[in-house]
């Protein structure tokens, strides 16, 4: 059922006349690209939000503005919405350029943070706004939103009022009233940060399931790099109102291109290059071979690339080491391993084989191909 | 044991206060219904007192005045004091203090201030260009100036719990401007808007301080009206007078109150 519903949403014959009439609407079905050059932003005399940025979305994309509070990444997704201009720079959506266009007048719509239902309406009422005030008729806006109530599974929800509605009832509700419109690009605001962990793995899913099906071009902002990497198909990681680093999700957490990167996808081991000869670098856990040695003056290893053996093993790239904590996480454990001065984080999957206990001498081995330098 | 004890000490000095509120009211309405014309002792149901009012011209005339004055006050003001209160709402973030306090003043002002003054101006307009001929007019102007403040507030205080986002999303959904007033701000500030009508009839109904310095000869609103009877002593008609206006002004405050409860989630 959902299936024929979806389909039909995806691309609805353009033989009923309404359809016909609002070509807006069907250039709402495909999906559109963005273009974003030299954008800057600043907020009084000294906070600068957005200090040009230049970054193109591809049509159809689910993609992610990744970054801590303060770094720009709801400023430029306000600027995508046009509740803010850019003190500078371009933007362009599916061709054209709509940097002075106005909200009201942008096929781009957005799911706020707090949902933003009108409390004043029932939620059939909230989920027709948007149609109404593009002047769609009312029989036509009925059908429009059984249709997407449809597809959402929003089942009776329809029919109830806001002040009835629990958090992610309201937050599927905010989803169902922005994709109604069929804009070219839909926005979201850290949609599923008020909502408990339980819910928002759940609906994560659920919103790629709606993001696949109709192919329409999704920008995401979150400030959790968890969840940016479930969702994503590419993100862009922010800092200071800069790009720091765009890509898929697994570019992004395997390869960052700089410690700050690095930290926020949650790496913790990044140690300074003290001397290089070809592939060898020295650090202060000693001499390692790197398969590829770039550029970057940090050297970083992901704790779930490392082998940990009981007892002293020699070999190339093995390191000895003493545990000095060992945290048990049921399907893995988490080690922090001491190698003379420095300290070193080791996650190990749990496959029934021992775990070393904390004071227990062990090995660690590093694999060359997963050692990453990076710059700071 | 003494927690009890206290307890139905409050509850006896609740009653009591409710007493001293309510009784004199209680009075007035009661001797409104008295057979005979004793302020004193209550003889009988009766109510010719009720039927004597509405054989007297100059009460209905009275009658007359303090509606027309109390709608077209309360609308204009409302009409006003609506913008005012957006406009706060808008710059709030901007440093308005001053700004809101002249807002307030009008509220706090002695009601004898403010009628004098409005009467000192009106009567410097009226020499200078010979409009604002003291009448229904004036009071209106004047009444409009006291409610103005409270429309205002009530306003502006409905828009501060709304959330913020709200006007954000009715842009994001293709909303015009105009669009944007018509279907979100006006239904959703709406309960204010009654809420705020009724507080403004329900003072322009009680004023009698500044009515009394702006009225002219035929403009004679009931407080007015009671008041130049009440100098030839409390006949029970007065007492009918107070009664009906006791009856009006609950039920608009009541109103009033109701809808400024209404809270939308």
């Amino acid at each position: 059922m959902s299936e024929t519903i979806t389909a039909d949403i995806a691309d609805r014959p353009g033989a009923t006349p309404a359809a016909e009439e609002t070509p807006r609407e069907a250039a709402g079905r495909k999906a559109s690209s963005i273009e974003m050059q030299g954008l800057h932003k600043r907020f009084g005399r000294d906070t600068v939000a957005l200090d040009g940025v230049d970054l193109d979305i591809r049509a159809g994309e689910f993609f992610t503005l990744l970054g801590p509070s303060g770094c720009g990444k709801t400023t430029l997704l306000r600027i995508l919405a046009g509740l803010e201009e850019p003190d500078d720079g371009s933007l362009v959506v599916g061709g054209k350029n709509v940097t002075e266009v106005p909200p009201h007048r942008r096929s781009v719509n957005t799911v706020f943070q707090s949902y933003a239902l009108f409390p004043h309406l029932s939620v059939r009422e909230n989920l027709a706004f948007g149609l109404k005030m593009r002047g769609v008729p009312a029989t036509e806006r009925d059908a429009k939103v059984d249709e997407i109530a449809g597809f959402i599974q929003l089942g009776d929800l329809v029919e109830r009022r806001v002040d009835q509605l629990s958090g992610g009832q309201r937050q599927r509700i905010a989803l169902a009233r922005a994709l109604v419109c069929e804009p070219d690009v839909l926005l979201l605001d850290e949609p599923l940060s008020a909502l408990d962990a339980g819910l928002r793995s759940q609906l994560q899913v659920e919103l790629l399931r709606v993001q696949k099906r109709l192919g329409m071009t999704f920008v995401f902002v979150t400030h959790d790099q968890q969840e940016a990497m479930v969702m994503s198909d590419r993100i862009a990681v922010l800092n200071g109102g800069n790009i720091q680093q765009v890509g898929a999700p697994r570019e992004v957490y395997e390869r960052p291109v700089n410690a700050f990167v690095a930290r926020f996808m949650g790496h913790d081991n990044l140690y300074a290059i003290s001397a290089r000869q070809g592939d060898r670098l020295t650090t202060a856990l000693g001499t390692l071979t790197a398969e590829e040695a770039g550029e970057g003056e940090l050297l970083l290893i992901r704790p779930e690339t490392l082998d940990v053996l009981p007892g002293e093993v020699e070999g190339p790239n093995h390191l000895q080491a003493r545990v000095a904590e060992r945290l048990y996480r049921g399907s893995h454990a988490e080690f922090r391993l001491e190698i003379g001065d420095a300290s070193l984080q080791a996650t190990i999957n749990n496959r029934g084989r021992h775990l070393p206990d904390v004071g227990d001498r062990v090995t660690v081995v590093v694999a060359p191909e997963d050692l990453v330098t990076l710059s700071e | 044991m003494r927690k009890r004890t206290l307890h139905r000490g409050l509850t006896a000095f609740w009653w009591l206060t409710l007493a001293f509120l309510y009784l004199p009211l209680a009075v007035v309405v009661l001797f409104s219904f008295n057979a005979s014309n004793s302020a004193a002792s209550f003889t009988g149901f009766s109510w010719r007192w009720y039927e004597r009012l509405m054989g007297n011209e100059e009460i209905l005339s009275a009658f007359a005045n303090s509606m027309i004055l109390a709608i077209t006050s309360s609308v204009l003001a409302l009409v006003i004091g609506c913008l005012i209160g957006y406009g706060m709402y808008r710059h709030r973030h901007r440093k308005l203090g001053w700004l809101i306090v002249l807002i307030y003043l009008p509220i706090v002002l002695p009601d004898i201030v403010f009628g004098i003054s409005e009467m000192a101006f009106f009567v410097q307009i009226h020499d200078l260009t010979g409009l604002l001929q003291p009448g229904l007019g004036t009071m209106i102007i004047a009444h409009v100036t006291f409610q103005i403040p409270f429309v205002a507030l009530i306003v502006y205080s409905r828009f501060v719990g709304l959330d913020p986002t709200l006007f954000e999303a009715a842009k994001d959904l293709y909303a015009t401007p105009v669009k944007r007033v018509v279907h979100f701000m006006l239904p959703t500030i709406k309960p204010a808007l009654i809420s705020a009508f009724f507080l403004s009839f329900t003072l322009s109904i009680d004023d009698f301080v500044i009515s009394f310095f702006t009225a002219g000869p035929e403009s004679a609103t009931l407080p007015i009206y009671i008041w130049g009877a009440i100098k030839k002593g409390v006949s029970p008609e007065i007492n009918a007078i107070a009664a009906l206006m006791i009856a009006a002004v609950a039920v608009a405050a009541a109103i009033s109150l109701a809808f400024s409860r209404r809270r939308l989630t």
